[in-house]
C-alpha cells in the first residue's frame, strides 16, 4: 500500500509549484504521461488475472529434489549400487562426473513424513513448509533443458539458455505494467549463501531487459549502502535542499519546453518528481522498526538481519503489500556438490521458515489469492553420488532431468503434488512439466497468453516461451 | 509490435503519393503475417503456398489476379468472415487499412520487386530540386511532397555543440565556441567540421558505436565471468578511425587479417573482433556445447554488424522471412570453425588463440628461457639424479619439529585440541566447519566466513609477555574482504589482531594484498597498525597455503623475515593485553576467516629463523615421508622438499634453476600483454548441419559458403575467411555500405534511414529515404570507402545543420522526426553523459587508449553477485587519481554487472551485438544525476572552476557554468533561478557548516576554498548538470 498522504503532498506541491511554472495543458498532459508510464500493453491481460503479483524465490545452484521432496523409500535398497544403466539411458552428464567410474546410488540421510491432507512427503529439513502444505501445488515432474548452471539459471529465467533475452519480470512489466507509481514493476532482492562450499554466481542478465526498453530491467533493493542506487542525497543535502534543487531544476526545464515542444522534456521533469518520491517510499519500504513482534516470530529471528533471505521474504511481503508487478528473489548456495548432508542442512534452516512465512502471512492479509509464489531453482540434483559416498555423506551433480518446485497463491490449486518420477528420481514417469510450460503458466495465471506478448526485435516476434510451452491446467484453480 | 510499426508506416507515408510501392507497402504485410507459413522454410510450409518469391506467388492461378482483386484467393482468404477459413489463422486478423492497400495492390497490376536490400544499390539521380546539398537535394524533395520544408539552420553555439558531441563526443570549449561565434566568414562552419574530424577524439566517439557491435568487453560474460584483455583491440579500432583507415579494409582486417599476405602484428590485432564474444569454463560445462555458441555468435555478429541480416534466426530451422536456410546458417559458420580454440577457456584472462604482444626485453628473455629449459630438464633427469633420490628416501631424516617451549598446539587435523595440553581446547561457538585434506597428507580446518572459533587465552609475543612466538598456516579463498586471521579483541575492538587488508588491483586483476598487524588501544584514534611494505599474492593455487609466524618484534612469511612498515602510531601508552580468549576470524561476522588455516602455535620462547624454516618446511613433510604410496602432487611436494634441502648441491643447483627458468617463463606469462585473436588451426575443424541448432546433432558435413541467395563467392578463391571478407568489401554487395552509412547516419539522426538498422530484411522497416541511402552507399564505394569524407558530406548538408525546435503540429505530423523537417534532438548516450560532466567540470582526463579503469562505483556490487575465491574481477577494485576521470569508454566493462553509471543510461551488457540502443527517460537516472559521487563531484568541480574563472560575481559564474555546460549563457530568467538557489543555499550552509563540508567532500579531488560558498554553488551546478538540456543533444 503506497501512502496516499505522502502522494498528495508530492501531487499538491507540484501543483502548487507548477501553478506558477509550467501552464495548465503541459501540466495535464504531465499528469497523463504520468499516468500511462505505469500502465501496460493495451489489450493486456488477455483474460481475467487470477494473481497480480508475482513473486519468484529462486533457490540458485538446484536444490536437491531427492533430499527435499522427492521421497523413494526403494531407494536404500540400492545404496551404492552403481545407477542401472536403464535407467540412465545414456543421458548425458556434467564435466564433473563423466570422468567417475561408477555412479552409485545414493539414498537420502534425512527422514521424510507425510504431511497435509494429501498426505505429501517432506524432508524433515522443511518442517515450516510441511505444515504449509496444503496451500502447496508440488510439481515433482519439472525439467529443464540445460546441465549447467549459466544456462539453467538463464533459461528458467528468460526462456533461452543463452543470453540476450529479456528476463520474465521484465516481461511482465512490458506487458501489464505498473500498479504503483512510487515503487518499480519489477524488484530484485539477493541473499547470500548459507551453506559452507562456494556458491553460484548470478548475472544482470536475469533481471535484464534484453532487447526490450531499459526501463523493464529489474531493480535490485539492496541491504548493504543505498537499497536502490544512488537513492540518497549526498551528505550536506538535506530533504528541503534537494526539494530547493529539484524546483530550480523543474522550472529551467519547463522554460527550455516551452521553446521545444518535446515532450522527452516533461517526461523528464516527471521522472524527476517520480526519483523524490522514491526517496520516500523506499526508506519507508525498507523500514521494518514499525513490523510488530509477530512478524519476526513468523519468520524467524534472521528476519531482523538486513541481506538475509528471512530479510528478504519479509521486504517481498512488503513490496507485494505496495503492488508492486514482479518480485525476484534470489538466495545462493544450493549446489551440492559434496558434502550435501551438511550444507543443505544449513540451507533449509536459512530458508524454511521465512518461505513458509510468506505463505501464511500472505494469506493472513488476503493477498495470497492474487499473488503467485514460486520456490525453486533452475535444475535438481543426481541420485548417483559425486565424489565419495559414505553411510552419512555425500555430493550429488546437475540434474535436469527432474526437479521439484513449488507454486502457491492466485490462480493455483494448492494441496496437490503433480508428476511422478521413477525409483531413482532419474527420469519422469507422469505429467511432465518443462520450464517453458511452467513459464506460460505462471503468465496465464497473470491474464497473460504467453503466445501473444511478443516483442519484435531483428525481425522475429520473440517471446518468454521461444516456440514453446503448454498452459498445465492441472496446476490451476 | 507488427502493429505498431504498421501504423508508424502507414503515417509516416500517408501523405506520400498514391502509388503504392511493393517493397515499402506490399511485402511488411505479407513478411509479418504470411511468410511464417508460406515463407522460405520449406518445412513449416503449409499447402506448398510460397508468397515470399514472385515465382512462388504467382505459381498457383488464382492466388493473386493481377488487376482484379475480388478474383484474388489471397483476398478472399485474408477478408473471409468464417474464423476457420480466415488468413492468417494464428494472431489478429489483418486491419481494414492492410486489407485495402493489398487490395490496391492488386487492382493496380500486383506488380513484384525484389526485396530492395539484395539489390545492388545502383546511384541514382540526385533530384534537381533547390537544395544547398546533394543530400539535402534527396531529403527536400521528399519534404516538397509532403508540402514540408526545411528548419532553418540552429543557432552557431547550438550547431557547434552538436557537432562536437557527433564528432567527438565532447562539449565544445568555451574558447572554441567563442572562436567560431567571431569568425564570420562562409567557410566558419566547414573549417569547424575539419578540426572536430581531425582530432583524436573523433575516433574515440567512432569507437563507442564500434564496441556495442563488436560486444566488447573486460570479463568472459559466462558464470565466472572473470577477466579478459581486449583494450589493444579496442585502441586498434580508435586508432584505425583516427587515421581513416578505407573502411573495406576496415573490414578485411578485422575479419581476416590473420590470412592476408605477411600480415603485420596490427593485421593480425585486429581480429580480435571475432574473439570479442563471451567465453565460458564453468566446471562442467561440456566443450562442445560452448565451442558451437562461439562459432553461432559470430555468424550472428558478422551478418549484424556487415550485413544488417538476422542470420541466427536460421540455426535451428530455415529462415522464416528471409531468403536463409538452414544449411546456409552453418556453411557461413564453417568460415569461423577453424580456429585452434577451447570450448572452455580463460580461466587465466585471455583464451587461445592469443597474440602475444612483448616487449623487446620481454622478447629476447622469452627466447632464453625457450633454448635453456628442455637442457636442464634433460640433466634432471638423468640416471644420476634419480638414483640420488631414491637413495635419499629411504635413509631420509628430516629435522625434529621445534617442540621446546610449545605453550599450546591446535593442529586442526580434525578437533580443537590443544595437543600440548596446557590450555583450553578450542570451541566451535558457530556454524560448524570442515576439516580438509591437503597436499601434505595433513587435514587444514576451513572455515565458511561465518564460523567463530574460540582458542585459549593467550597474548601477543612481547619481550615480557608469556608469549614469544605464534605460528601458523593460512590460506584465504574469499572474495570479499572477510579476511580475519587470529585476532584478540573485544567488542569495542580493542586488542590485538592479525588480518588481511583489502585486496587491491595488480595487473590483469590478480589480488594482492598485505598482511597487517594492528594493535588497539581506543577505536578509531589510538592504533599502532603495521604492515607488509610489498604486497603478495594471497590466493594461492597451493594447498598449502601460506605459512606466518609472529615475534615480539618481526614477522616471518614462509620462513623469510618480512620488511613492515608502520602505517598508525597513535597509541597513547604501551599496549594492553584484554582479557579473553583468541579467536580465529574475529570477533564480529565481518571480520571473519573465509579460507583455511591449520596449526596454530604458540611457544614461550622467540624461534630462531632456522627453526621456523622447519616449521614450514619439514613438518608439512613429516606425514608425507611416512606414506608408502604417493599421490602425485605430494609426490611432487616430497621432491620439491628434496632438491631444495637434500640433494647434491648441484642437483639442488640445476633444480633451482628450473625453478627460476619455470617461475621467469610464468612470471613473463602474466606480464607480456596479450589479445585474443583468430588463427587458422593446423587441422581445422569440421563443420556439420545440426539438426534444430544442438551441438549433439551433427548431420551432414558442410564446406564455407555464403548465402545462396546472394552474390557467389569470387571463382576459384579459398573459401575462407579472407574470401568471404573480399566479397563482403566488393563494390557489387547489396548490403555492406549501405548498412554502414546508415549508421554513420543513425548515430547523428537518432534514427537510421532504415530505422532497423540491425535488421535490412523482410521484417526491417523498409528505408524512409531509399535513393539517398543508396546515392550515399555508393558515395562512400567510390570514395574508396572515405569515412572522414563520407561524415564531413552528412555534416556539411542543411539537413544536418537544421534547428531542433519545433511545434505541436510538426511533432503530431512526424513524432519520430523521419522526414528531417527539423534537426536531431535526443538524450546523450551513457558514456557522452558522464563525459559532459567530468568534460564541464574540467575533471576529464583526456588520456586516448590503454587497460581499462574501474571509476566510483557503490560498493558491493560486484561482490553479491560474483563467484569469488581464485578468479580475476570478482572484487570491484575502484581506481584512484586520474583514472577515476578517464572518459567512460574506458570503463572496466563486466559483463554480469556491467558499469552501473553507464546501464543506468541504456548502456548495454555487451554479451550480444548492439546495433541501436533505446533511450529512456527513468526515476534511476534522476537519482544518478543527483547523487552518484561521480555527479556529486563533478559539481563541485565546476562550483570551483567557475569561482575560478569567473571570479567573486554570482551572475558571471552562471554564465560560464552555462557556457560550459551548453555551449550557450543563460535566459535572464534562468540565471536568476540558479542565482536565487545559490543564494539562498550560501545562507543556509553559512548556518550549518558541518553540512557544508560533509557536502564537499565527495569524491577524492581536492576541495578548495570557503566551504559554505564551494557547498552553495555545488548544488547550483548540480542544477545545471541536471538540465534536461545538459544531457541532450539538439
Amino acid at each position: 500500500m503506497q501512502d496516499p498522504v505522502l502522494l498528495a503532498q508530492t501531487r499538491r506541491h507540484f501543483f502548487s509549484r507548477t501553478a506558477k511554472g509550467i501552464g495548465t495543458a503541459a501540466l495535464a498532459s504531465l499528469l497523463e504521461r504520468d499516468a500511462q508510464a505505469s500502465s501496460g500493453l493495451p489489450g493486456l491481460p488477455h483474460h481475467t488475472a487470477k494473481a497480480k503479483r508475482v513473486l519468484f524465490l529462486h533457490q540458485s545452484g538446484g536444490p536437491s529434489q531427492i533430499d527435499l521432496f522427492d521421497y523413494k523409500p526403494q531407494m536404500t535398497k540400492h545404496q551404492g549400487v552403481d545407477l542401472p544403466a536403464s535407467i540412465r539411458m545414456g543421458q548425458r552428464i556434467t564435466g564433473m562426473t563423466s570422468g567417475q567410474s561408477t555412479f552409485p546410488v545414493a539414498s537420502t540421510v534425512f527422514k521424510f513424513a507425510q504431511h497435509g491432507q494429501q498426505g505429501a512427503w517432506v524432508s524433515e529439513l522443511l518442517p515450516h513448509t510441511a505444515k504449509v502444505i496444503d496451500q502447496l501445488c508440488v510439481i515433482k515432474s519439472m525439467h529443464t533443458d540445460a546441465i549447467n548452471h549459466d544456462p539453467a539459471i538463464t533459461f528458467i529465467q528468460s526462456g533461452s539458455q543463452q543470453p540476450g533475452r529479456p528476463s520474465m519480470g521484465a516481461w511482465v512489466s512490458y506487458g501489464l505494467g505498473s500498479e504503483n507509481d512510487t515503487l518499480p514493476a519489477y524488484v530484485v532482492l539477493i541473499s547470500q549463501a548459507n551453506a559452507v562450499n562456494n556458491d553460484q554466481p548470478l548475472f544482470s542478465r536475469l533481471w535484464g531487459n534484453g532487447f526490450l526498453p531499459s526501463s523493464h530491467q529489474g531493480v535490485k533493493f539492496r541491504s548493504g549502502g543505498d537499497p536502490v542506487l544512488y537513492l540518497s542525497d549526498p551528505p550536506g543535502v538535506d530533504k528541503n535542499t534537494r526539494r530547493q534543487m529539484l524546483d530550480a531544476v523543474a522550472k529551467i526545464n519547463q522554460i527550455k519546453h516551452e521553446s521545444y515542444a518535446d515532450p522527452e522534456i516533461e517526461t523528464r521533469i516527471a521522472q524527476y518528481e517520480m526519483a523524490y518520491r522514491m526517496q520516500t517510499s523506499v526508506p519507508d519500504l525498507m523500514d521494518l522498526s514499525k513490523e510488530p513482534e509477530s512478524t519476526f516470530d513468523l519468520y524467524g529471528p534472521q528476519a531482523r538481519k538486513p541481506g538475509t533471505y528471512a530479510a528478504n521474504c519479509l521486504l517481498a511481503r512488503r513490496l507485494l503489500e505496495r503492488n508492486v508487478r514482479f518480485v525476484q528473489l534470489y538466495h545462493r548456495g544450493w549446489d551440492q556438490h559434496g558434502d550435501l548432508p551438511r550444507d543443505l542442512s544449513l540451507q533449509c534452516r536459512g530458508t524454511d521458515q521465512p518461505s513458509a512465512a510468506l505463505v501464511t502471512d500472505l494469506k493472513q492479509r488476503g493477498l495470497l489469492d492474487d499473488t503467485l509464489i514460486v520456490w525453486g531453482g533452475e535444475f535438481g540434483r543426481t541420485v548417483y553420488c559425486q565424489g565419495r559416498l559414505t553411510d552419512t555423506n555425500y555430493g550429488r551433480d546437475h540434474h535436469p532431468r527432474n526437479f521439484t518446485m513449488w507454486l502457491a497463491g492466485g490462480g493455483i490449486k494448492g494441496g496437490q503434488v503433480i508428476g511422478e518420477t521413477d525409483d531413482f528420481s532419474y527420469n519422469i514417469t507422469k505429467d511432465p512439466v518443462h520450464v517453458h510450460d511452467l513459464q506460460a503458466t505462471i503468465l496465464h495465471c497473470l491474464g497473460v497468453d504467453h503466445k501473444r506478448l511478443t516483442y519484435k526485435y531483428q525481425g522475429r516476434h520473440f517471446r518468454l516461451t521461444d516456440v514453446h510451452g503448454e498452459v498445465v491446467n492441472r496446476i490451476l484453480a | 509490435m507488427p502493429l505498431a510499426a504498421f501504423l508508424l508506416t502507414s503515417t509516416l507515408f500517408a501523405a506520400a503519393p498514391a502509388k503504392l510501392n511493393f517493397n515499402r507497402d506490399i511485402r511488411p504485410i505479407l513478411s509479418d503475417r504470411c511468410f511464417t507459413c508460406h515463407g522460405p522454410d520449406e518445412k513449416a510450409r503449409k499447402a506448398g503456398l510460397r508468397l515470399d518469391t514472385k515465382e512462388g506467388a504467382f505459381a498457383r492461378k488464382g492466388v493473386i489476379v493481377a488487376g482484379d482483386a475480388s478474383a484474388s484467393r489471397l483476398l478472399k482468404r485474408v477478408t473471409a468472415a468464417n474464423a476457420p477459413l480466415r488468413m492468417p489463422p494464428d494472431g489478429p486478423p489483418l486491419t481494414g487499412a492492410q486489407i485495402e492497400t493489398l487490395k490496391q495492390w492488386v487492382t493496380s497490376g500486383a506488380t513484384w520487386d525484389l526485396h530492395w536490400s539484395y539489390v545492388p544499390p545502383a546511384k541514382p539521380p540526385v533530384p534537381s530540386v533547390s537544395a544547398p546539398t546533394a543530400i539535402d537535394k534527396f531529403v527536400v524533395d521528399r519534404l516538397n511532397k509532403e508540402g514540408l520544408k526545411l528548419s532553418p539552420e540552429a543557432n552557431k553555439a547550438t550547431l557547434l555543440r552538436r557537432l562536437s558531441y557527433d564528432v567527438t563526443g565532447l562539449p565544445p570549449t568555451p574558447d572554441e565556441i567563442q572562436a567560431f561565434l567571431r569568425d564570420k566568414s562562409p567557410t566558419a562552419y566547414e573549417k569547424q567540421v575539419d578540426r572536430l574530424l581531425a582530432s583524436p577524439r573523433f575516433g574515440e566517439r567512432q569507437a563507442m558505436q564500434w564496441l556495442d557491435l563488436a560486444r566488447y568487453a573486460d570479463t568472459h560474460g559466462y558464470h565466472i565471468d572473470s577477466h579478459r584483455d581486449m583494450w589493444r583491440w579496442r585502441d586498434w579500432v580508435i586508432n584505425s578511425f583516427n587515421r581513416n583507415q578505407p573502411f573495406n579494409e576496415f573490414i578485411v582486417e578485422q575479419l581476416a587479417g590473420d590470412l592476408l599476405p605477411k600480415p603485420t602484428t596490427q593485421q593480425i590485432l585486429a581480429t580480435g573482433f571475432q574473439r570479442n564474444h563471451m567465453i565460458n569454463f564453468e566446471g562442467g560445462a561440456i566443450p562442445e556445447e560452448y565451442q558451437n555458441e562461439y562459432v553461432v555468435d559470430r555468424v550472428e555478429t558478422a551478418a549484424t554488424v556487415f550485413m544488417g541480416m538476422t542470420m541466427g534466426c536460421a540455426r535451428c530451422h530455415d529462415h522464416k522471412y528471409d531468403p536463409i536456410s538452414q544449411k546456409d546458417f552453418y556453411r557461413f559458420g564453417a568460415f569461423f570453425n577453424t580456429i585452434p580454440e577451447k570450448g572452455l577457456d580463460g580461466t587465466r584472462g585471455n583464451a587461445a588463440p592469443v597474440l602475444e604482444l612483448p616487449t623487446d626485453p620481454q622478447a629476447e628473455r622469452v627466447k632464453y628461457l625457450k633454448d635453456r629449459t628442455p637442457v636442464v630438464e634433460k640433466e634432471l633427469a638423468s640416471a644420476a639424479v634419480k638414483e640420488a633420490y631414491q637413495n635419499w628416501q629411504k635413509t631420509a631424516r628430516l629435522k625434529p619439529d621445534p617442540r621446546q617451549g610449545l605453550l599450546a598446539h591446535y593442529e586442526l587435523d580434525g578437533s580443537l585440541t590443544d595437543s600440548s595440553g596446557n590450555y583450553r581446547h578450542g570451541v566451535s561457538l558457530k556454524d560448524e566447519f570442515a576439516y580438509v585434506a591437503s597436499q601434505s597428507g595433513d587435514r587444514a580446518a576451513e572455515l565458511s566466513g561465518r564460523s567463530e572459533v574460540e582458542l585459549a587465552a593467550l597474548p601477543f609475543p612481547s619481550a615480557n609477555g608469556p608469549v614469544k612466538t605464534i605460528s601458523l598456516w593460512f590460506q584465504t579463498r574469499a572474495r570479499t574482504f572477510k579476511n580475519g586471521i587470529l585476532f584478540r579483541t573485544n567488542a569495542e575492538r580493542q586488542g590485538w589482531s592479525i588480518e588481511l587488508d583489502d585486496p587491491f588491483a595488480v595487473p590483469r586483476m590478480q589480488q594482492k594484498a598485505r598482511i597487517v598487524l594492528r594493535k588497539v588501544e581506543r577505536w578509531p584514534d589510538r592504533v599502532w597498525e603495521a604492515r607488509f611494505k610489498e604486497p603478495v599474492f594471497v590466493r594461492t593455487k597451493s594447498d598449502v597455503g601460506m605459512h606466518l609466524a609472529f615475534t615480539a618484534d618481526k614477522v616471518y612469511l614462509n620462513g623469510e623475515a618480512v620488511e613492515m612498515e608502520v602505517v598508525r602510531h597513535t597509541l597513547t601508552q604501551p599496549f594492553q593485553e584484554i582479557e579473553g580468549p583468541v579467536t580465529i576470524g574475529g570477533r564480529i561476522e565481518a571480520e571473519r576467516l573465509r579460507g583455511r588455516i591449520d596449526d596454530i602455535r604458540f611457544y614461550d620462547r622467540e624461534l630462531t629463523p632456522a627453526e621456523l624454516r622447519i616449521l614450514q618446511e619439514d613438518t608439512p613433510l613429516r606425514e608425507n615421508l611416512a606414506l608408502t604410496k604417493r599421490a602425485a602432487e605430494q609426490e611432487t611436494m616430497l621432491r620439491d622438499w628434496y632438491f631444495r634441502h637434500a640433494a647434491p648441491p648441484e642437483h639442488q643447483k640445476l633444480a633451482a634453476e628450473l625453478v627460476d627458468l619455470k617461475r621467469e617463463r610464468d612470471d613473463l606469462d602474466w606480464s607480456i600483454e596479450t589479445v585474443m585473436v583468430m588463427k587458422e588451426a593446423e587441422k581445422p575443424r569440421d563443420t556439420y548441419l545440426l539438426a534444430r541448432g544442438d551441438y549433439r546433432n551433427q548431420t551432414e558435413k558442410l564446406t564455407p559458403g555464403v548465402p545462396s541467395s546472394m552474390p557467389p563467392l569470387p571463382a576459384g578463391a579459398p573459401a575462407n575467411r579472407l574470401t568471404l571478407a573480399q566479397w563482403l568489401t566488393s563494390p557489387q554487395h547489396p548490403l555492406t555500405a549501405r548498412v554502414a552509412v546508415n549508421r554513420f547516419w543513425q548515430m547523428y539522426f537518432g534514427t537510421g534511414l532504415v530505422k532497423t538498422s540491425e535488421d535490412f530484411g523482410s521484417q526491417g522497416e523498409a528505408p524512409s529515404h531509399p535513393e539517398l541511402l543508396d546515392w550515399l552507399a555508393t558515395e562512400y564505394v567510390t570514395s574508396g570507402w572515405d569515412t572522414k569524407a563520407l561524415q564531413k558530406q552528412i555534416l556539411l548538408s542543411a539537413t544536418y545543420r537544421q534547428a531542433s525546435q519545433s511545434n505541436a503540429a510538426l511533432r503530431e505530423r512526424d513524432p519520430e522526426n523521419r522526414l528531417l523537417a527539423r534537426g536531431p534532438r535526443f538524450r546523450l548516450p551513457a558514456e557522452l553523459v558522464r563525459d559532459t560532466m567530468l568534460a564541464a567540470s574540467g575533471l576529464l582526463n583526456a588520456k586516448v587508449g590503454g587497460p581499462s579503469v574501474l571509476p566510483y562505483q557503490p560498493p558491493g556490487l560486484w561482490e553479491e553477485l560474483a563467484f569469488g575465491a581464485e578468479f580475476s574481477a570478482q572484487t570491484y577494485q575502484q581506481s584512484h587519481g586520474e583514472d577515476l576521470y578517464r572518459r567512460s569508454m574506458y570503463t572496466f566493462w563486466k559483463r554480469t554487472m556491467p558499469p552501473s553509471t553507464l546501464s543506468t543510461f541504456d548502456a548495454p551488457d555487451r554479451e550480444k551485438c548492439v546495433a541501436r540502443r533505446a533511450v529512456t527517460n527513468t526515476p534511476l537516472q534522476a537519482l544518478a544525476l543527483m547523487n552518484d559521487t561521480t555527479y556529486v563531484e563533478a559539481a563541485r568541480a565546476l562550483a570551483q572552476r567557475v569561482m575560478r574563472e569567473a571570479g567573486p560575481n554570482p551572475a558571471k559564474r552562471v554564465d560560464r557554468a552555462f557556457l560550459l555546460a551548453l555551449a550557450r549563457p543563460p535566459a535572464p530568467n534562468e540565471a536568476k533561478i540558479v542565482l536565487e538557489l545559490a543564494q539562498q543555499k550560501l545562507a543556509d550552509y553559512r548556518r550549518s557548516p558541518e553540512l557544508a563540508a560533509k557536502l564537499v567532500a565527495v569524491g577524492e579531488s581536492k576541495a578548495t576554498g570557503d566551504n559554505a560558498e564551494l557547498a552553495a554553488w555545488t548544488l547550483a551546478m548540480s542544477v545545471v548538470l541536471n538540465l534536461d538540456e545538459t544531457i541532450t543533444k539538439e
